[in-house]
């Protein structure tokens, strides 16, 4: 049991803490947020690959100590496999994901901190709350522990938008939790369902016991266990109908507060994605709902994002709509497609958060996000143009960039699946996604600056700038050697054929 | 009538998740939504605790008096119950959150309404 498994969530956790506790003191809070935060992607990096059981408690098979003397009634049943305690478990596809997770909660943090005048230690807690919220979705095997971070997940994303103080953000925030307070308990009961057929929460177990015949894998509350899930999953992935709240979500929270906020979408999409395919794949319309669902969102979140005059609520329109590729590459279920599906969700939790912060400089220079009103940014910071034109670029696929061989990928798995339509679907709507970026891009930075607009001399902190030149780099590395992530990814993929 | 019992609680926890989705759709007093979302969370936890019930089970404390095969075979589940206890301090949470900003729109609206504080949103 590797010890640093546990320290990936507790260590952001434990720094929450202090950092709200510490919350006046500036300089402390400064020095710890950002040492917290350099230290979160290091350590997946060093972790060992297997499994961590809570207090110890490893299966009786792996425990002699404790099998000794223990009934047969005990030691000659499914009991002796199953595992008593709760359990995460750390490969390969965890490594990336929660690298490029901690990659962009450093970002968020650097960038958040220099660009208010005083950091705010409360503000700090809700990152790391929920960092730590979506590491342990990741790592954990046990779906009732992961209901319980989706719920602090789910808060965390709350006080972001509470903390931001953007005009209507408190009714944003209550609608979302309204709307999680539903989502949520039916959640619960999907797993309470599976609780009541398996008698297991952890999902090694639950699949086991599905597998080999220990319960009937047609039993209809095994289905309604899937419907109520999948529900929870929907709020959880900002999936339709849930596109329209997470999309004022995204544009509701500060710059830096979005761009954390859409990983922790993207990952918990994933996380959960995987657990519905894992449990549930021996249905076949399990995978066909999946992609109905992914188009669904390309579609709806793409075309509203064309009708949107708020930047931020375009860019969360065009994120979400990314999520449909990626739900489209679990549900195809091939190796390829699975492979491709999360290389995505890496690739997209990236670029939207360079997209948030690079439009975030836009949103710190004229305090307006109304494409409207905006105009002429290009001559007052040509360098942040040029890199929030490549982030658009990479959004919609241009080589060399990230994306485009995610989406490659995409479209070679639907064709070798027999479904070219998805294919055919997936690049029209990349193309949509291009036209409304640079629609954007345009009416911001290259149409002339309206004579009623003005741009604050303030400069743009300098960790801005790392921050999107770092974002670039990291997309033109996995653009140019995507095996980097997708030999890490194959594995889980392989898993869930 | 150990079963109806069981069966009425299962009942008993329907109905709570059935008004409370209804309350938190159709009512537009934003108290009595709050009210409606506790409702669907004690009807998912009544349900777990039903689910966990076993009749003629024992508390599953193991006795100096006790034999593993005897205490394996008529000791209750304790995982549900364990769940719950977990489920209702997430409830209590989201439901402090919701009535903070409840008090905090109450004081800008200077209404509970529903319609009239979420739909008066323009970006």
């Amino acid at each position: 049991m590797d010890p640093f498994i546990p320290i990936m969530v507790i260590l952001p956790i434990a720094s929450a803490l202090f950092l709200n506790l510490l919350h006046k003191n500036d300089r402390t809070v400064k020095i710890l947020a950002i040492v917290t935060a350099l230290v979160l992607p290091i350590i997946p990096l060093l972790t060992g690959y297997g499994s961590h059981y809570f207090g110890g408690y490893a299966p009786l098979s792996q425990n002699s100590a404790i099998a000794q003397g223990l009934p047969s009634l005990i030691t000659g049943t499914q009991l002796f496999i199953f595992h008593p305690a709760i359990t995460y478990v750390f490969a390969s596809a965890q490594k990336v994901m929660i690298f490029i997770l901690g990659i962009i909660a450093f970002f968020a943090v650097f960038t958040a901190l220099n660009e208010t005048k005083k950091p705010s230690g409360v503000y700090a807690f809700l990152m790391f709350m929920g960092t730590a919220s979506v590491i342990a979705i990741l790592l954990s095997d046990d779906i009732f522990n992961l209901y319980v971070f989706f719920e602090i997940a789910a808060l965390a994303q709350v006080g972001i938008v509470i903390a931001s103080n953007v005009k209507h953000n408190y009714e944003t925030a209550l609608k979302y939790v309204i709307l999680g307070n539903i989502a949520g308990p039916l959640l619960l009961l999907g797993i309470a369902l599976l609780l009541g057929v398996t008698g297991n929460v952890n999902i090694t177990d639950i699949i086991y016991s599905i597998k080999h015949g220990l319960v009937n894998p047609q039993n209809p509350v095994l289905l309604m266990a899937l419907g109520l899930i999948t529900f929870g999953w929907l709020y959880g992935s900002g999936l339709p109908p849930f596109h329209t709240i997470k999309s004022a979500l995204y544009s509701k929270a500060l710059p830096h507060g979005a761009a954390l906020i859409q990983a922790f979408t993207v990952f918990m999409m994933v996380a959960l994605g995987v657990i519905i395919l894992r449990i549930f794949s021996y249905l076949p319309f399990s995978k066909m709902a999946i992609i109905a669902v992914s188009l669904l969102a390309l579609v709806l979140s793409i075309t509203m994002a064309i009708v949107q005059t708020d930047f931020k609520r375009i860019l969360g329109y065009l994120a979400l709509g990314e999520l449909g590729y990626i739900g489209i590459g679990l549900g195809l279920g091939t190796t390829l497609g699975i492979t491709a599906g999360l290389f995505q969700a890496v690739n997209e939790a990236i670029i939207t958060a360079f997209l948030f912060i690079g439009f975030g400089t836009v949103l710190y220079k004229t305090r307006t996000s109304d494409t409207r009103k905006l105009g002429g940014m290009m001559f007052k910071n040509p360098r942040v143009a040029l890199l929030v034109l490549l982030a658009g670029l990479a959004m919609a696929g241009v080589p060399p960039l990230n994306a485009f061989q995610s989406k490659l990928m995409l479209i070679q798995a639907s064709l070798q699946a027999g479904v070219p339509e998805l294919g055919i679907i997936m690049i029209l709507l990349s193309i949509v996604t291009f036209m409304t970026f640079m629609k954007a891009f345009y009416t911001i930075y290259m149409r002339p600056k309206p004579p009623e607009l003005v741009i604050h001399d303030y400069k743009i902190p300098k960790a801005t700038i790392i921050s999107l030149v770092a974002f670039l780099i990291i997309c033109l590395i996995l653009g140019l050697f995507p095996q980097i992530a997708t030999s890490n990814l194959q594995t889980l993929a392989s898993s869930l054929v | 009538m150990v079963l109806s019992a069981q069966l009425f609680s299962f009942f008993t926890a329907g109905s709570l998740i059935v008004i409370g989705i209804f309350a938190a759709l159709f009512l537009d007093n934003l108290i009595k939504k709050i009210i409606g979302l506790a409702f669907i969370g004690d009807g998912v936890n009544l349900f777990i605790i039903t689910m966990g019930y076993k009749p003629g089970g024992i508390v599953y404390i193991f006795l100096p008096n006790m034999t593993i095969s005897n205490f394996a075979q008529t000791a209750s589940y304790p995982l549900p119950f364990a769940l719950v206890l977990t489920s209702i301090v997430i409830g209590a949470s989201t439901l402090a959150v919701m009535l903070g900003l409840v008090i905090v729109l109450n004081k800008r609206h200077d209404s509970l309404s529903a319609s009239k504080i979420l739909g008066d949103e323009r970006d």
